[in-house]
């Protein structure tokens, strides 16, 4: 069997040819099921139209205060680090870092990866960082948790509601617009067509 | 040296690359594409995510055993811990917020580590019957690991926002530490796990009962 024009299943490693997919199309691996490779409908227009609306949410979600309470006279507004710091303070510093990292500072790294990645990819150019770009977005990807987090704070605030009256801050929509548009992008890039097209334009 | 399946690529000596997808001779040893390190399968995947899953089953001891945060009112100090959380919530009738606590603090993990052992002993016992089942487990457990940060997060916020001076405060506990331990080691634990394992079983009999041949690829539409 000769190598050129085959690929093989991740997930089972059966060999398969290499698949010439059409705009929208998808293939799955006949074995396992696992998706192999889908091309988008619009090449990388939609990943960079998501990944720069993701960019302006995060930076606004940065600025503004994030969430407020009211209960029996107090007042407590936090911004969106003052959600980690806290725990810094108050005796967990490992677990603020954690924290810190799987919502604010992965999510940035990836992000910059991401438009790093499709700003060249959607001009059809080559960029000596391209493979480093792609190595930080596909490795750091799964420990971007901005949505889990986006559950966990709708979740707090069901738990408080019965007790103070709260507010929800420009910060927190513009996370919530912001974790749509990461995720919308994130899951929009297919492995094999971003390096595919990566080797693409460097060998060009 | 272990021989693979006909069919499969490291069979040809040829190995697919994890971060780029590109197939390419094991013997080069580096991605001629993206210059990520090439492996027929992940090194001793077995041996090491049945240690990770053990670190992760130790941590989960004391995550449900020590208080995940400790509220300080009037001061009178009240720890919880996350099924005490759960319980409680679900006697004040906040059945959606329990429901999902329960979900992300206890069913996800539990039930990511009993399939990853699941996985792990079929892998080692050789097993060739439901592969396609247990590959379709693998990637449900690969993709709901993360949503067990939920708890930690909401500790977070409740720790942030409840700070009303010698009245109210809220503290985060140690379990929230080894909580976020499960989570990540869990993780660790699923990447280490190589799927193609369960495939590899299927020796030369299994192949020629004819239900496997050079695959033909499968369509869709996104």
């Amino acid at each position: 069997m000769a190598l050129s024009g085959r690929i093989a299943c991740l997930e089972c490693d059966l060999v398969l040819p290499m698949p010439e997919l059409g705009e929208g199309q998808r293939a799955n691996c006949p074995r396992c099921g696992h998706t192999l490779t889908s091309r988008p409908l619009d090449g990388f227009q939609r990943s960079l139209a998501f990944t720069l609306a993701a960019s302006v949410f995060l930076v606004a979600a940065c600025m503004f205060p994030f969430l407020s309470m009211k209960a029996g006279g107090f007042e407590n507004a936090i911004t969106l680090f003052e959600s980690t710091l806290e725990i810094y303070e108050n005796g967990q510093p490992v677990v603020a870092v954690i924290v810190g990292a799987f919502i604010l500072v992965i999510p940035a790294a990836v992000l910059l990866g991401m438009l790093a990645l499709l700003v060249p990819l959607f001009q059809g150019r080559n960029a000596p960082w391209l493979v480093a770009s792609g190595r930080l977005v596909f490795g750091l990807s799964p420990w971007s948790m901005v949505e889990v987090f986006v559950i966990g704070v709708i979740v707090s605030l069901v738990k408080l509601a019965s007790m103070a009256t709260m507010v929800l801050g420009i910060s927190f929509w513009s996370y919530v617009a912001f974790s749509i548009c990461m995720t919308a992008a994130v899951s929009s890039l297919d492995r094999m067509y971003v390096w595919d097209s990566i080797e693409r334009v460097s060998t060009r | 040296m272990t021989t693979f399946p006909s069919n499969t690529a490291a069979a040809q000596g040829w190995a697919t690359c994890h971060t780029c997808t590109k197939l390419a001779s094991a013997e080069l040893h580096h991605c001629p594409r993206c210059g990520a390190a090439l492996h027929l399968r992940l090194t001793d995947s077995l041996h090491q995510t049945m240690a990770l899953l053990i670190t992760a089953v130790l941590l989960y001891i004391p995550a449900n055993v020590y208080p995940i945060m400790t509220t300080d009112q009037l001061g009178e100090s009240i720890d919880s811990t996350i099924l005490g959380g759960v319980l409680l919530l679900w006697h004040h009738g906040s059945y959606p917020v329990a429901s999902v606590i329960f979900i992300a603090s206890v069913l996800v993990p539990v039930g990511k580590m009993l399939s990853l052992g699941l996985l792990c002993a079929s892998v080692a016992r050789k097993d060739v019957t439901r592969m396609r089942q247990r590959a379709i487990l693998y990637r449900v457990t690969e993709f709901v690991g993360r949503w067990s940060m939920v708890d930690v997060f909401v500790v977070a916020i409740l720790v942030a926002l409840i700070q009303l001076g010698g009245l109210l405060v809220i503290r985060p506990g140690v379990a929230a530490l080894a909580f976020s331990g499960v989570v990540i080691v869990t993780m660790f634990a699923a990447k280490r796990f190589d799927p193609r394992l369960i495939w590899d079983q299927l020796n030369e009999d299994a192949l020629e009962e004819g239900t496997l041949e050079e695959g033909k690829l499968e369509f869709g539409n996104e």
